[in-house]
């Protein structure tokens, strides 16, 4: 990213000092203007003044609790928000991702995961690059043409598989929660049907990765939902 | 002597019949034993009655005899006299001696209904009759009292005997409290109760009480314990009550009390009987402070093995959580001055340092969570090759170079479980695969169906040395580990694989496969979810 370029700025909304330090460090390395925020309030009014290109949120903040921040931010701006949490509070990255966050990290996280994140979320709000198609390994995407190759060879998908492809593809290295895709795929009134989705991963695994039970690029989030992991080598 | 017999020993009771079983084969020794209260005996008046009639029953069939026989009659009155004997008391018999002297020789010896004897044989014979029957009265009464005392005794030794074999016999306090109350009720024709010290240092009747007390009993048990000294019926203190409370003395404190209600009739036998009930008494002190030297010894190992718990925790956490943060610490410092190959080997300790500082942690929440009742699992369709190889993911660099086989049928269904907590199940155990087994041994994992009992497994089997027998019995316990000198953790892992495959209606059991290795089994309970729409 050359210099004269405008950087993209995060804001950070974290109570802990250091936590603050070391994202600034690997933000700023990886070319990324910060802001920092120590509270929930400080940090909507900085939002407010004005909106930085992502926030990262913790979810445990003295204040104001982190889903409501990201509620107050989601009643005026659908900037993107990558939540910090820590282990054991599925039930909460759950009600973030529900209350419109756009994905999480676990801490402790390293800096090449938290820079893959913002990446994707920031790339979902410009699509700066050609977005079609898209590959992955040596899986090729064409969401122009609904076609689909593996090594070249076409992968016949049913219609249902190419729409949950289609659909991680879209949102590729986001996490998408299993209420979200069933959402998309069937329809409100299936929400809770889990294990529609669990079955047409399984078939759509064994497609499209080399290996369906150890999967590359296919990711399960425990407790939470799907992700494509498009850099999986 | 044949056709006598019956009805000697009916009019006899304690010589023949009794003293015989008393003095039985080992055989009686097992059986019921029971000790009278003072007979139900025949008050002085009714045996004076009695010998009376008996006399003048004698009297009045030699006034019919020919009075010829008169001296034979000297005889009947004789077998009258050692008969009674064996049925009253000193007093009645020597009442006995003297009114049947006068009875012959006033109505039978001639002249009849007068006290003058006619010649000197008679006279003699009548002296002589005088003599014999009070010496054989008074004779016969001391044996008689002399085989009480010993029939006393041999029941005494045989109750005390059945006490102690019905105590050691018991298992529990409760059944040895049951066992001697009952044995007190049936011995001493009594109800029993027993009063332990309760929470309020209140006495409280103990449940194999055979009798409610009331109020006022409880006072005089109350008392009784606390002067220490027998209360209540036959003693002086409080000797209007019904019953008799004796303290349970054991090295000067009192343990409770004992108490005894005996039929309202009833009076104490004898000096022997008192000593009885004490010995019994003591016996059951005995009981009672043996279980609370037991509780105490229990509290003793409770407090042991929290103890141990306490100082495996301080040691092993401080130790885990001590030795990355000292990695950390020095990677760190020496980060900055470190030559450029150096770097990278440095961050590398650096980051292995956080995770295995992030999995000590993560297991302690996750047994701080499981202690405090924190994991309510949230079930959802879960697919195990998912689990799996999330855990896998998780686990990083812990599996590098091992492969890993997976063997999951392809029919394999998807069952209800928390994947979150599946994973960190599966995480635990294949990372307790890795550190017990040699580096680059396989692990293989195993998923199906046992569809006969309605559960799913997920196995993981490694082809290390197996679980030694020693930690069998502790291995799902927590804060234990396989072998304290190898390895590192903090002997959590699989303590927790339990508490959340419990927590999820499961279990986990672990074997070693013959020629193999170790093999942890977990188990779900499963029912096919409803078939999936066609597109």
């Amino acid at each position: 990213m050359s210099p004269t370029a405008t950087k993209p700025e995060v804001l950070v909304i974290d109570d802990e000092n250091q936590i603050r330090r070391l994202l600034r460090f690997t933000l700023e390395d990886a070319g990324y203007a910060v802001r920092e925020a120590e509270t929930g309030h400080a940090g909507l009014v900085a939002a407010a003044h004005s909106p930085p290109d992502a926030v990262i949120l913790d979810l445990g903040l003295p204040d104001l609790s982190g889903i409501e921040v990201l509620k107050r931010v989601r009643e005026w701006s659908p900037l993107p928000v990558l939540i910090l949490s820590v282990f054991g509070q599925e039930g909460s990255k759950i009600a973030a991702l529900d209350a419109g966050a756009d994905d999480y990290l676990t801490k402790p996280f390293g800096g090449g995961e938290l820079l893959a994140r913002l990446r994707a979320l920031l790339r979902r709000v410009k699509p700066a690059e050609p977005a079609n198609p898209v590959r992955f390994g040596t899986v090729e995407v064409d969401l122009v043409r609904r076609r689909v190759t593996k090594d070249g060879r076409k992968v016949k998908l049913t219609e249902k598989e190419y729409a949950l492809l289609r659909l991680l593809v879209a949102h590729r290295d986001k996490v998408l929660t299993h209420r979200h895709i069933l959402n998309e795929l069937w329809g409100p009134k299936e929400a809770g049907q889990t294990h529609y989705l669990r079955i047409f991963m399984m078939r759509l695994r064994r497609k499209i990765e080399d290996e369906p039970d150890t999967p590359k690029f296919l990711q399960t989030e425990s407790g939470i939902g799907y992700r494509l992991v498009s850099d999986a080598g | 002597m044949v056709r006598l017999s019956p009805f000697i020993s009916a009019f006899i009771p304690g010589l023949f019949q009794k003293s015989g079983v008393v003095r039985a084969s080992p055989a009686a020794i097992g059986g019921k034993s029971q000790l009278d209260w003072m007979p139900p005996r025949l008050s002085a008046l009714r045996e004076y009655l009695e010998v009376l009639g008996v006399i003048a029953a004698v009297t009045i069939a030699g006034w019919f005899a020919p009075s010829g026989s008169y001296r034979a009659f000297g005889h009947i009155y004789l077998l009258a006299v050692i008969m009674l004997c064996l049925r009253v008391g000193r007093g009645p018999v020597l009442f006995a001696a003297i009114f049947s002297a006068l009875a012959w020789n006033f109505v039978i010896i001639p002249p009849r209904l007068s006290f003058s004897v006619l010649d000197f044989e008679d006279g003699l014979i009548l002296g002589t009759y005088f003599v014999v029957a009070l010496i054989a009265g008074q004779l016969t009464a001391r044996i008689r009292a002399q085989e009480r005392s010993e029939r006393l005794r041999e029941q005494r030794a045989t109750a005390l005997f059945n006490l102690t074999r019905a105590l050691t016999g018991a298992r529990t306090m409760d059944d040895a409290v049951e066992a001697a109350l009952r044995q007190a009720d049936e011995l001493f024709s009594a109800q029993t109760a027993l009063l332990l010290p309760g929470e309020s240092d209140r006495l409280v009747p103990h449940p194999a009480s055979s009798f409610h007390l009331d109020e006022l009993e409880l006072n005089v048990a109350e008392s009784a314990r606390h002067e220490a000294r027998e209360m209540g019926r036959f003693t002086t203190r409080h000797p209007r009550t019904g019953a008799l409370h004796l303290p349970l003395l054991r090295a000067g404190s009192v343990l409770g009390v004992l108490v005894l209600r005996p039929p309202p009739a009833a009076a104490l036998a004898n000096p022997a009987q008192r000593e009885l009930l004490r010995a019994f008494a003591a016996q059951v002190a005995l009981l009672v402070e043996r279980e609370h030297l037991r509780a105490a010894s229990e509290r003793e190992k409770l407090l042991a093995e929290s103890d141990r718990l306490h100082r495996t925790l301080l040691d092993s956490v401080s130790h885990e959580l001590k030795t990355p943060l000292a990695v950390l610490r020095s990677a760190a410092e020496n980060l900055p001055k470190a030559e450029e190959t150096r770097r990278a080997d440095l961050a590398a300790e650096i980051l292995t340092a956080a995770s295995r500082l992030d999995r000590v942690v993560a297991n302690l929440l996750n047994q701080t969570r499981l202690e405090s009742g924190a994991v309510k699992p949230q079930p959802d369709w879960c697919d195990a090759r998912d689990l799996i190889s999330a855990a896998r993911r998780g686990l990083g660099d812990a599996l590098a170079g091992r492969p890993v086989r997976i063997e999951i049928p392809a029919e394999m269904p998807l069952f209800m479980a928390d994947a979150p907590l599946m994973e960190q199940v599966i995480t635990n155990l294949l990372h307790n695969a890795a550190q017990y087994t040699p580096a680059g041994s396989p692990l293989v994992v195993t998923a199906g169906v046992e569809a006969q009992k309605n559960r799913v497994f997920i196995a993981i089997a490694d082809r290390g040395p197996g679980i030694p027998p020693k930690v069998r019995g502790q291995l799902f316990q927590k804060f234990r580990r396989g072998d304290e000198t190898q390895g590192s953790g903090l002997g959590l892992g699989l303590s927790i694989v339990r508490g959340f495959m419990l927590a999820q209606g499961g279990d986990v059991v672990a074997e070693n496969l013959p020629g193999l290795g170790a093999c942890f089994t977990v188990f779900l309970p499963h029912t096919p979810h409803e078939s999936v729409p066609i597109e």
